[in-house]
C-alpha cells in the first residue's frame, strides 16, 4: 500500500496519527465513566418481595480507591488508545476499569448492608451493567483490529473478579450471597453445563470431521450433509429439543435397556444429540472451507511432485485451512455453551436449571447466577479459540 | 427452478395450514398416539392465533432490526461514521458470544413477563446480522466502480441508491435471510420468559409433563422456520 | 524417452486429445505448441498420469506409465505449472525440498542439493533459502519452481505453459536460463507454450496440436517449411511466416566464408537469421559480420542472401 501522506513528513518528527479505533473507545470510556454516577452504583431492596431503589455509593477509604481505579482506567483507555500501539494496553486499562466497579459497589455494598434491615439485599443498579457494556464493548474496539475478540481484558477481568470474590470484598451482593447458599448446586449445575457442551462438540466433531472429509471429494455427500446440517440451524432449538422427546421416550419404552444407558425423552441424552445437530453445520462448512483455501493449481502442482492423498490433506490443506477450521470450531463451541442452556428444559441440567427456575420465581438473583457463568464461559471459550485461531492460523500463512 | 420452488413453496404453505387446522380436531390420533396421556390436545389457545403472534412479533422484530441494521451498516462505512466503525464489530463478536436466551433472561427482571424482553433480544440478535452484511457487502463494492461512479458526476447520494446498494444487495440479502430465520427460532425461545408464540405449548408441555403438547408445539415450530427459510430462499435469491 | 502411442482422451463427446502418436529422444527439449484448448495441456498431463488415456498408451523409458503407482511415478518426473505452484506455508528451501524429502533423502544431502539447485537457478542461496514465497517476484518464484522440479534429479521434465504468467524481459531472461540448464543438465523436457516465439525461441523438436490433432512435428526450421498446412499457417500468422522461418535458421548457414572487413556490425555467436535481419533493420546495413561458432565458420552475412533464404 502506498502512503504517500506519510512520506510528506519530515524524518524524526513524525507523529502517528491516532489509529482508527481511538475515537469510539474515547466515546465509550467517557460514557462508561458517567454511567454509574448518573444511574447508580448499587440499589437496595428492603427484602426479597420489594423491588430495589438506587442508594447513594457509601464514601469510605475502600470505595474510594475503588472508585478511583475505577475513573483512572477509563481515562487510561482515552489516553492509551490514542496511539496504534497502545491500543493492548488501552484493553488492560478496561480491565483495570471493571475491576475498580466491581471493587466499588461490592465495597459498597457491604457498607450499604450494615445500616440496612436484616432482610435487606443489595444489588448493583442499572448505572453499573450499562458501564460494564461500555467497558466491554471500548474493550472489544481496541481489539477490533484483530478480530474483535479483547481476550486480553476478559482473561484479566476474570482473574480480577475471581480475586475480588476470593477475597471476600464482593459478599455484600446479594447474587454472591445467592451463590454462597447455593454453592453445591451451582458447581454441580457448572460441571453440567460443561459436559453436556463438552459431549456435544464430541459427538458433533466424531460426525462431522469423517463426513466432511468424504465430502470434499463427493459432491453428492457435500450437498446432503450441508442440506442437512441447514435444516437443523433452521429449526428453533426449543422444537428440535420437543421434536427429539417424543420418539426417544418411545424408544426407551420399548428396550427399557436403554434407559440404564440414560437414553429417555428426558434427561443429558436427547439434549446433547439436540445441541450436537446444531454444531454439525459451524463445523462441517467450517472444515469443508479450510480445506478448500489450498487452490486447484497448488493441489495440482502437489499432486504432480508426486504426494499422496493423505500426504496432501496433512501437509497442505490442513495447515492452509487451519485458521478457518478452527474458526468452525469456535463458532459451534460458542453456540455449544449456548444452547446448553436451554437443555434444562428438557431435564439435561446445567446452568440452564438456576435460569429457568429463576425466570419461574421471578428471581432476579438466581437467573443472574445462572446467566453469569454462562455469558463467562462462552466469552472465555470464543478468547481462547480465537488466540488459538490467531496463533495457529497465523503459523500456516507466514506473512499474511 | 423459480417456477417450482415457489409451487413447492405453495403445497408446504397448505400442508401447514391445513395441519393447523386439522391439530385440534383429531382427537383420536393424539390419543392413539400418547395413550397415558389424559388431555393431549392443545386447546388453551387456537393455533391460528399463536401463529399470528409468533408471526407478529418476529416479522415486526425483524423489520426494525433491518431499519436499524441497514441504517448503522450504511452509517459505519462512511464519514464520520467509519470512525464508530469498531464499536459495531465489537457489538457484533459480544452478541454472537452471548446467547439470545442469556439476554431474554436477563431483561426478564427489568422489563417482566411477556413479549418485551423477546422484542428486546429479537431486535439485538436480528439488527447485528443485517449490519454486517451491509457493511461487508458495501466495503466488497470495487473502488474503481465508485471511481468511475464518481467520475460520472454522480453525488455521493445517487452512488449510494444507484451504485453501491444494488452492488451489495446479494450479501445483504443473505444477512436479512439470516436475521429473519434468527428472529423466528428466538420468537419461540421467548415462550420461556410468557411472549405468546408457538413456542407457548412447548413449555406448557413441558412444564405439566405433557409430552403429545410439546410434540405439536416443536413440529409447527419447527415446521414454520423451514417453511420463512424456504420463502426466503426463494424470494431473496441472488438475481442470476 | 517419451513415447505417446494413438493416445485419445475424451471428455464426453469431445477429444481432447485425438490420436497422437509422438515420440520424444532422450536429452531433446520439445515444445507443444497450441491454442488453448487444443489439448497440449493434457496431454502433458498423461505423461505423470494428471489424465489417463482412453486410448492408446504412453510409455517412458519403454515401460507403460499405466502400470507405474502414480505418486511412484510423479516423484521421477519434474514438474512446472503457470501458477508456480509454491506451498505458500513453506520457505524455499522447503518447497524445492518437497520430493527429496518425499523419497526420503537425508537431510545434510538435501541441504546441498538446494543449494546447488538455487544457484544452478540463478539465484544467490544464501539469500533465497530462507524465503517465502510472497517474498518473491513473479520470476524468481518461477526460478524456484524449476528448481524443485529438478530437486531429485529426475531424468524427465513437464512444464505446463511455465512463463506465460511473467512480463517480457522475465521472460526472455527465463528462457535463456532454460536453454542453459537444458544444455548442461541434458534433461529430456516436455514443454507446453502458446506463444509461437518462445516455441521457437526454445524447441529442438516441435509438435503443433489442434483440436486435439498433432498438425505438423520436427525440427522447428521442417515445421516451418510445411507450408501446405493452412493450420499451421494461420497459427504461426500468416504475414510472419518468413519472419518466424528466419528465426529458426542459424546466421552461419548463409555467411560467406570470407573475412569480415574490420568496421562491420558484429552479430553474437549463435545468433538467428532473425536477429541478423534486425541488426541490419536497426543500423541500416546490407551487411553484417558473423562470429564463429562451432562447426560453423565466421564470414559476412549479406541482405540479399537473408532476403532470399526468407
Amino acid at each position: 500500500m502506498p502512503r504517500p501522506l506519510a512520506l510528506a513528513v519530515p524524518e524524526g518528527r513524525a507523529r502517528p496519527a491516532p489509529p482508527r479505533e481511538a475515537l469510539a473507545v474515547a466515546i465509550l470510556a467517557a460514557l462508561a465513566a458517567l454511567c454509574p454516577f448518573l444511574l447508580g452504583w448499587i440499589s437496595l431492596a428492603p427484602n426479597r418481595l420489594l423491588s430495589p431503589r438506587p442508594v447513594a455509593l457509601p464514601m469510605q477509604a475502600g470505595t474510594g480507591i475503588a472508585v478511583a481505579c475505577f475513573l483512572t482506567g477509563c481515562l487510561g483507555m482515552v489516553l492509551l488508545s490514542r496511539r496504534g500501539r497502545g491500543l493492548p494496553w488501552a484493553e488492560l486499562s478496561a480491565a483495570l476499569a471493571f475491576a475498580g466497579l466491581l471493587g466499588a459497589i461490592g465495597l459498597g455494598a457491604g457498607a450499604v448492608l450494615g445500616e440496612a434491615p436484616r432482610m435487606a439485599r443489595a444489588m448493583p443498579a442499572a448505572g453499573f451493567w450499562l458501564a460494564v457494556l461500555l467497558l466491554a464493548l471500548g474493550a472489544g474496539s481496541c481489539a477490533a483490529g484483530r478480530g474483535a475478540t479483547p481476550s486480553r481484558f476478559l482473561a484479566l477481568a476474570v482473574v480480577g473478579g475471581g480475586l475480588l470474590l476470593a477475597l471476600g470484598l464482593l459478599d455484600g451482593l446479594s447474587v454472591v450471597r445467592e451463590g454462597q447458599a447455593r454453592g453445591e448446586e451451582l458447581r454441580t449445575a457448572l460441571v453440567g453445563h460443561l459436559a453436556l457442551a463438552g459431549g456435544a462438540l464430541g459427538l458433533a466433531l466424531l460426525v462431522a470431521l469423517p463426513l466432511g472429509l468424504l465430502a470434499l471429494r463427493q459432491p453428492r455427500l457435500e450437498m446432503a450433509l450441508m442440506t442437512l446440517a441447514n435444516g437443523f440451524q433452521v429449526v428453533p432449538s426449543i422444537a428440535l429439543f420437543g421434536l427429539l422427546m417424543a420418539p426417544l421416550a418411545s424408544l426407551a419404552t420399548t428396550w427399557p435397556a436403554l434407559r440404564s444407558w440414560g437414553i429417555g425423552g428426558i434427561g443429558a441424552a436427547p439434549a446433547t444429540l439436540g445441541i450436537a445437530a446444531y454444531l454439525l453445520l459451524p463445523l462441517a462448512s467450517g472444515l469443508l472451507a479450510g480445506l478448500r483455501v489450498a487452490p486447484p493449481a497448488l493441489v495440482d502442482a502437489a499432486r504432480g511432485q508426486g504426494m499422496t492423498p493423505w500426504q496432501i490433506l496433512l501437509r497442505l490443506r490442513l495447515p492452509l485451512g487451519l485458521g478457518v477450521i478452527l474458526g468452525g470450531l469456535r463458532l459451534a463451541a460458542v453456540q455449544a455453551v449456548g444452547l446448553a442452556t436451554l437443555a434444562a428444559l428438557i431435564g439435561g441440567g446445567g446452568l440452564g436449571r438456576l435460569v429457568f427456575q429463576g425466570i419461574g420465581q421471578l428471581a432476579a438473583d438466581l437467573i443472574l447466577l445462572g446467566v453469569m457463568p454462562v455469558v463467562a464461559l462462552s466469552l472465555l471459550v470464543d478468547a481462547g479459540l480465537a488466540a488459538l485461531q490467531a496463533r495457529l492460523g497465523a503459523a500456516g500463512s507466514p506473512g499474511r | 427452478m423459480r417456477r417450482p420452488g415457489l409451487a413447492g413453496l405453495g403445497v408446504n404453505l397448505a400442508g401447514f395450514l391445513l395441519a393447523l387446522w386439522a391439530a385440534p380436531r383429531l382427537p383420536g390420533l393424539w390419543r392413539a398416539l400418547f395413550p397415558e396421556i389424559a388431555r393431549p390436545v392443545w386447546e388453551s389457545q387456537g393455533w391460528f392465533a399463536l401463529l399470528f403472534e409468533h408471526l407478529l412479533l418476529a416479522l415486526g422484530a425483524a423489520a426494525l432490526a433491518t431499519l436499524i441494521g441497514l441504517g448503522a451498516g450504511i452509517a459505519c462505512t462512511r464519514g464520520a461514521g467509519r470512525r464508530l466503525r469498531p464499536v459495531f464489530d465489537a457489538a457484533f463478536a459480544l452478541a454472537q458470544a452471548i446467547p439470545p436466551v442469556a439476554v431474554i433472561a436477563l431483561a426478564l427482571p427489568l422489563l417482566g413477563f411477556g413479549a418485551a424482553p423477546t422484542l428486546l433480544a429479537l431486535v439485538l440478535y436480528s439488527a447485528l446480522p443485517v449490519m454486517r452484511s451491509t457493511v461487508t457487502g458495501l466495503d466488497a463494492v470495487p473502488a474503481t466502480v465508485l471511481d468511475a461512479a464518481r467520475g460520472l458526476g454522480m453525488g455521493s447520494g445517487r452512488i449510494l441508491a444507484r451504485v453501491e446498494l444494488p452492488l451489495a444487495l446479494p450479501v445483504i440479502q443473505a444477512g436479512l435471510r439470516v436475521a429473519v430465520v434468527l428472529a423466528i427460532a428466538t420468537t419461540a425461545v421467548g415462550a420461556v420468559a410468557g411472549a405468546q408464540c408457538l413456542g407457548t405449548p412447548i413449555v406448557t408441555g413441558l412444564a405439566n409433563g405433557n409430552t403429545a403438547w410439546v410434540l405439536q408445539g416443536a413440529v409447527f415450530t419447527a415446521w414454520l422456520a423451514l417453511i420463512a427459510d424456504q420463502a426466503l430462499r426463494l424470494g431473496l435469491a441472488p438475481p442470476r | 524417452m517419451i513415447r505417446f502411442e494413438g493416445v485419445t482422451r475424451r471428455y464426453g463427446e469431445r477429444a481432447a486429445v485425438d490420436h497422437v502418436t509422438l515420440e520424444v529422444a532422450k536429452g531433446r527439449l520439445c515444445v507443444l505448441l497450441g491454442e488453448s484448448g487444443s489439448g497440449k495441456s493434457t496431454l502433458l498431463r498423461m505423461v505423470n498420469r494428471l489424465a489417463e488415456p482412453s486410448a492408446g498408451r504412453v510409455l517412458l523409458r519403454g515401460r507403460d506409465v499405466a502400470g507405474i503407482e502414480p505418486e511412484t511415478l510423479r516423484r521421477g518426473i519434474g514438474y512446472v505449472i503457470q501458477s508456480v505452484g509454491l506451498f505458500p506455508h513453506w520457505q524455499v528451501a522447503e518447497n524445492i525440498a518437497t520430493v527429496p524429502r518425499l523419497l526420503g533423502w537425508e537431510t545434510g544431502r538435501i541441504a546441498t542439493r538446494v543449494d546447488a539447485l538455487l544457484a544452478l537457478v540463478g539465484l544467490d542461496p544464501a539469500r533465497f533459502r530462507d524465503r517465502y514465497p510472497h517474498e518473491l517476484s513473479g520470476g524468481q518464484a518461477q526460478r524456484v519452481g524449476l528448481a524443485r522440479a529438478l530437486a531429485a534429479d529426475p531424468p524427465v521434465l513437464l512444464m505446463d505453459e511455465p512463463f506465460s504468467a511473467l512480463d517480457p524481459g522475465t521472460r526472455r531472461d527465463l528462457q535463456r536460463e532454460l536453454r542453459r540448464i537444458h544444455g548442461e543438465t541434458g534433461k529430456t523436457i516436455l514443454f507446453v507454450t502458446h506463444d509461437v516465439e518462445e516455441a521457437l525461441a526454445l524447441a529442438d523438436l516441435l509438435a503443433v496440436l489442434e483440436d486435439g490433432r498433432l498438425i505438423a512435428q520436427g525440427r522447428p526450421a521442417q515445421v516451418m517449411e510445411q507450408d501446405g498446412e493452412r493450420s499451421v499457417r494461420r497459427l504461426f500468422g500468416e504475414e510472419s511466416m518468413a519472419f518466424h522461418r528466419l528465426a529458426t535458421l542459424p546466421a552461419q548457414a548463409l555467411a560467406q566464408p570470407e573475412d569480415a572487413e574490420d568496421d562491420l556490425p558484429v552479430l553474437p555467436a549463435g545468433a538467428s537469421l532473425k536477429q541478423a535481419l534486425l541488426l541490419m533493420l536497426e543500423l541500416g546495413a546490407d551487411r553484417v559480420a558473423v562470429l564463429p561458432d562451432g562447426p560453423h565458420g565466421g564470414g559476412t552475412l549479406y541482405w540479399a542472401d537473408l532476403v532470399r533464404a526468407a
